[in-house]
């Protein structure tokens, strides 16, 4: 009987323990990494050298850019997340009616997520392309203008565009992750609102949007980590240019340390970015725990 | 029983995988290179079929019993993340293929050429190419080939417009205003890159053509003379007049070359493989080249590019000199003419060494043209340990005057960080 017991007691460990091995050593064991050598010394060709405290992080919040690219991360960030999330609910509301097409319309929602985002930013590129990009070609076909135009003609429409390619590609997961909580509610409910005489807007403050709230927590937190992490829209639509004006942490990052070559003042803020995440994620989370168990 | 029978499979699975170490020979070596990829044929020759239904791996093992290579060949856009990631992990490559070098041989990591390179070999390099490649009286690296700059031009737009190809800044200024008017904006005069990728070349177009450059006559840092400031200034200009492609920040080098190849860019300066590439394109542009426009007054000069083959330390090597050999020995197989002048002719690059002249001359007569170019072309200062930081710094200074910054300003604080 108390082997019984004993065993109940470790066996969920050893079950556990392929899982918890793979994190630590692909996802824990990295970090650390990362933490050490933001206080090492690295060379320029990636020699590392002793433990030097603080020096990195002091270096890298006294470059140049710095300013210029949180303030540039912070934006993408919520310009991406808060407008993808309000588009993929108003989509994620159609796509939830019955109407013809309905199955060919989710599918088509489909296809940006699908897509790499490489090859996304590539093909918004040609798009806005000014010499030979197919917005101009069909707006110079249609006759609505009559020479093409520069639809990147500064820094800051650049970075605009680039938040909206950023849009584009998260719309489609926020609209699968609430389509899915629309999907869960009962419809029951609605009729009662309805013979109650509730409106619209009344049932959408108090039935949709409460039961569809633990949709949006998981996309919204994902998205925040996914949005802040991403690389490539970036890095394929302007490569940070012009001196660093449209780049994110994530980019400015990879550019000071392979392109510049400040290995050191990279890690360090590679560690920075981390913590600005695990701590938005946490306070996210926690808010919303709360108010869940407060309802 | 079953699980024990698994348990014994897999034993006698691993150790059937360690039975080629065990019985490999002693005195093999292995060399791990890295080759950077110049274009779609690299890989195939290197690795494929692309050496005579062979490759350079194969010929080079059978030519060199004893010896394994251990080759990739990584883009231009990953190399320096897996040279650096490599380094950091000690596990730098024995060979490698790239064009920067100071800060490796800064660091230590690097073995002198002389160590290595066969004494025959040395000779037939280029003087001054080698030139580019020393520090401290010593050359840590050889050049694998280059490439030298020159203003193609459209004939045909500049023959329907009515103007001469320009000689001059001032020239340049006209030529642009005339195509502009013609074609109402349609095409684009000239194009300049200023992007992360190349705005360095841009830097050295203008300065080198003013009279200044990166460093003075002492080979000092000189980043901020009144000549770069005036030359910057001027490149700065053309875009604001409109003379120019529209986003240079951001319009890389091919960019242009597929504006050039599609008809819509009048001038580019470019290196000599564009008409293998615009060829390549599916384009049929009426091209002729000529020097790069200079100041009134300044000589014209070229811009070469030079990448490099250097050979990293290995201290856990059990035999330096038979490594230090092997090194030597795939220096010899790939600089032999036989095999060199394929490479080189392959991607369109020029050569690095005399022995290959004669036969890439013999193949396409249009080489000597460009090798004249080559004698008086002016190189990167790659062999200066800030080198790097330079390329990364003029670059942010031309984007910046691009949004507006002043020209001075920023080359000024340039020039105080070098310095400091």
């Amino acid at each position: 009987m108390n082997t019984g017991l004993n065993r109940t007691k470790w066996e969920p460990y050893v079950w556990l323990l392929p899982s918890i091995l793979l994190i630590a050593i692909f996802v824990v064991f990295p970090i650390l990494i990362v933490f050490k050598l933001s206080f090492s010394e690295i060379s320029k060709a990636g020699v590392i050298g002793g433990f030097i405290g603080f020096d990195n992080y002091v270096e890298a919040v006294h470059l140049p850019a710095f300013k210029t690219v949180m303030l540039n991360t912070l934006w993408w960030v919520l310009s991406v997340v808060i407008l993808s999330t309000l588009l993929g609910f108003i989509i994620a509301m159609v796509l939830n009616q019955k109407f013809h097409g309905q199955k060919i319309a989710r599918a088509i929602m489909v296809f940006p997520w699908a897509t790499s985002l490489v090859i996304q930013a590539s093909v918004w590129n040609y798009i806005i392309k000014a010499e030979y990009g197919n917005l101009n070609n069909v707006l110079l076909n249609l006759g609505i203008i009559r020479q093409a135009i520069n639809w990147r003609s500064s820094y800051q429409i650049e970075f605009v565009w680039e938040c909206w390619v950023g849009i584009f590609v998260t719309v489609p997961f926020v609209t699968f992750c609430v389509l899915s909580g629309l999907q869960s509610i009962d419809g029951s409910l609605y009729e009662a609102a309805t013979m109650d005489g509730a409106g619209f807007w009344h049932k959408l403050r108090h039935i949709t949007l409460p039961m569809v709230r633990p949709s949006l927590t998981v996309s919204t937190v994902l998205n925040i980590i996914y949005v802040f992490n991403s690389f490539p829209i970036v890095y394929t639509m302007t490569k940070g240019a012009p001196a660093h004006k449209t780049d994110t942490m994530i980019t400015y990052l990879y550019m000071l340390s392979f392109y510049e070559r400040k290995k050191g003042p990279a890690t360090a803020l590679s560690v920075i970015g981390f913590l600005i995440l695990c701590v938005c994620a946490g306070i996210y989370m926690m808010t919303v725990m709360r108010k869940e168990e407060e309802l | 029983m079953k699980k024990k029978l698994f348990a014994l499979f897999l034993i006698a699975a691993l150790m059937l995988c360690m039975i080629p170490a065990a019985f490999a020979a002693d005195d093999e070596i292995t060399l791990d290179v890295i080759i950077c990829q110049y274009g779609p044929n690299t890989n195939e020759w290197f690795l494929g079929k692309g050496m005579d239904g062979s490759n350079f791996v194969e010929k080079f093992e059978a030519a060199n019993p004893g010896i394994k290579l251990n080759l990739d060949v990584v883009s231009w856009n990953d190399v320096y993340t897996e040279v650096d990631t490599r380094i950091a992990n000690n596990n730098a490559p024995d060979i490698l293929n790239i064009d920067v070098f100071a800060n490796y041989a800064n660091e230590g990591l690097l073995l002198p050429v002389k160590d290595y390179c066969p004494d025959d070999l040395f000779a037939d390099f280029f003087p001054s190419f080698i030139d580019q490649s020393i520090i401290d009286d010593t050359c840590w690296a050889v050049p694998d080939l280059a490439s030298a700059r020159a203003l193609f031009y459209n004939v045909d737009i500049l023959n329907e417009v009515g103007v001469e190809v320009p000689t001059t800044w001032a020239e340049l200024q006209d030529v642009s205003q005339a195509i502009i008017d013609f074609y109402d904006g349609e095409i684009y005069p000239w194009g300049i890159d200023m992007t992360t990728d190349e705005g360095q070349a841009a830097f050295a177009y203008y300065t080198w053509g003013n009279g200044g450059g990166f460093v003075d006559a002492n080979g000092d840092w000189a980043v901020n003379s009144p000549e770069n400031v005036e030359a910057i200034e001027y490149a700065i200009s053309l875009v604001n007049d409109g003379y120019t492609n529209p986003n240079p920040a951001t319009q890389t080098r091919y960019d242009l070359q597929d504006m050039f190849a599609a008809g819509k860019l009048a001038m580019v300066i470019a290196p000599n493989q564009l008409p293998t590439y615009v060829a390549d394109k599916g384009g049929e542009i009426n091209m002729a080249t000529a020097g790069l426009p200079a100041n009134e007054g300044k000589a014209s000069s070229s811009v070469g590019v030079m990448d490099r083959v250097m050979a990293f330390k290995d201290d856990s090597a059990p035999d330096q000199a038979a490594r230090n050999e092997a090194i030597g020995k795939f220096l010899k197989f790939f600089y032999d003419p036989e095999n060199y002048v394929g490479w080189v002719s392959m991607e369109g690059f020029l050569p690095a060494v005399n022995s290959a002249v004669e036969a890439l001359v013999a193949a396409d007569p249009s080489f000597e043209a460009w090798l004249d170019v080559l004698g008086g072309c002016q190189f990167y200062p790659t062999a200066k340990a800030e080198w790097d930081q330079v390329k990364q710094g003029v670059i942010a200074a031309e984007q910046n005057a691009l949004t507006g910054a002043d020209v001075q300003a920023e080359l000024d604080k340039l020039q105080a960080e070098l310095t400091k």
